[in-house]
């Protein structure tokens, strides 16, 4: 039960991109802070992690492709993000940053 | 300064999304502003204009005045000044089917507490006072947007005009005023062309009134 104390690898960081960086099929001029999680999870974080290794190590599980490893990913997200495009129409845009990281 | 073909008003909005508080409270009013209820309504209007009161109490000054009162330099006119405009999403917050009296806007701002507090908040400090070197009654430009910026979010909500000069209204008119013409045109007039308002406003878009960037706050 080590929690989130052994997942040091995993941490939120952040860039300043344009709206239009995200590719998302936006026209606007505006500018956002994105915070995206990054860094590795190798030490087991929970019982079930361990044994899906072990299981992985001892081929128990034979031929299936199951991910022996929890991944660094997102686990709360950040505010909402509103802009105004160029045909002054605003646009909000959910779920789109990290606030927290985990190994999950 | 000299004039530079940025739009402030859009820097103003960049500034904003960077900041996390103003990012916060401006998608937190944007979302109920834009979020069509039904085929009949464009939007909730009462959680629009709730949300509007929350961004200028909430965010600091100097990015919810930044986007408010950014200054248009003549060059870029368009882009700016429509930027400005929409910075309080008027097809929800100001807009609606029929165009009221003034004066009838007006009884109906005074039924509501804070709706008529915030009116007689405007009226006491953007006075007007053409011997003054400000423009105004009370030598106080910061308190005067700050009375401004506090009827957004109300009936009484004012927006820009499409006009070449710096002038706003609330949404309503003086036709059918009858015998009340000349005090309709008074109270719109107040709005559409007050030197003190306009100084206060071209002020902070020209950063030439530091202390509008720190008002005190509403007692």
């Amino acid at each position: 039960s080590g929690g989130r104390s052994r997942s040091r690898g995993c941490v939120l960081k952040e860039i300043h991109l344009n709206v239009t960086d995200l590719d998302l099929g936006y026209h606007t001029k505006e500018e956002l802070i994105f915070r995206y999680c990054s860094g590795s999870c190798n030490a087991p974080e929970t019982t079930y992690d361990l044994i899906l290794k072990n299981l992985t190590k001892n081929k128990k599980l034979g031929k299936e492709r199951v991910k022996p490893q929890a991944c660094c990913r997102p686990t709360a997200f950040d505010d909402n993000l509103s802009f105004l495009d160029d045909s002054l129409v605003y646009h909000t845009l959910t779920k789109h940053s990290a606030k927290k990281c985990g190994c999950v | 300064p000299a004039v530079t073909k940025e739009n402030n008003c859009l820097n103003a909005a960049k500034a904003c999304n960077l900041n996390d508080t103003c990012k916060k409270y401006r998608s937190a009013y944007i979302s109920p502003c834009t979020s069509r209820v039904s085929t009949a309504e464009v939007c909730n209007k009462r959680k629009c204009h709730k949300a509007l009161r929350q961004f200028f109490d909430k965010v600091p000054p100097k990015h919810s005045y930044g986007m408010l009162f950014c200054s248009c330099p003549p060059v870029d006119q368009l882009a700016c000044t429509e930027r400005r405009r929409q910075t309080i999403v008027p097809v929800c917050s100001y807009e609606d089917k029929e165009k009221p009296n003034c004066l009838s806007l007006q009884v109906s701002c005074k039924t509501n507490y804070i709706c008529r507090s915030r009116l007689a908040d405007f009226f006491t400090n953007c006075q007007p006072e053409p011997r003054s070197l400000s423009g105004c009654l009370k030598e106080n430009y910061a308190d005067c947007l700050l009375s401004y910026s506090g009827l957004i979010g109300t009936v009484m909500t004012p927006n820009y005009l499409r006009s070449s000069q710096i002038s706003v209204s609330p949404w309503c008119d003086c036709s059918g005023s009858g015998n009340n013409k000349e005090e309709c045109d008074k109270f719109v007039e107040f709005f559409t062309n007050n030197t003190c308002l306009r100084n206060a406003i071209q002020a902070f878009g020209n950063g030439t009134d530091l202390s509008v960037w720190q008002p005190m706050p509403p007692v």
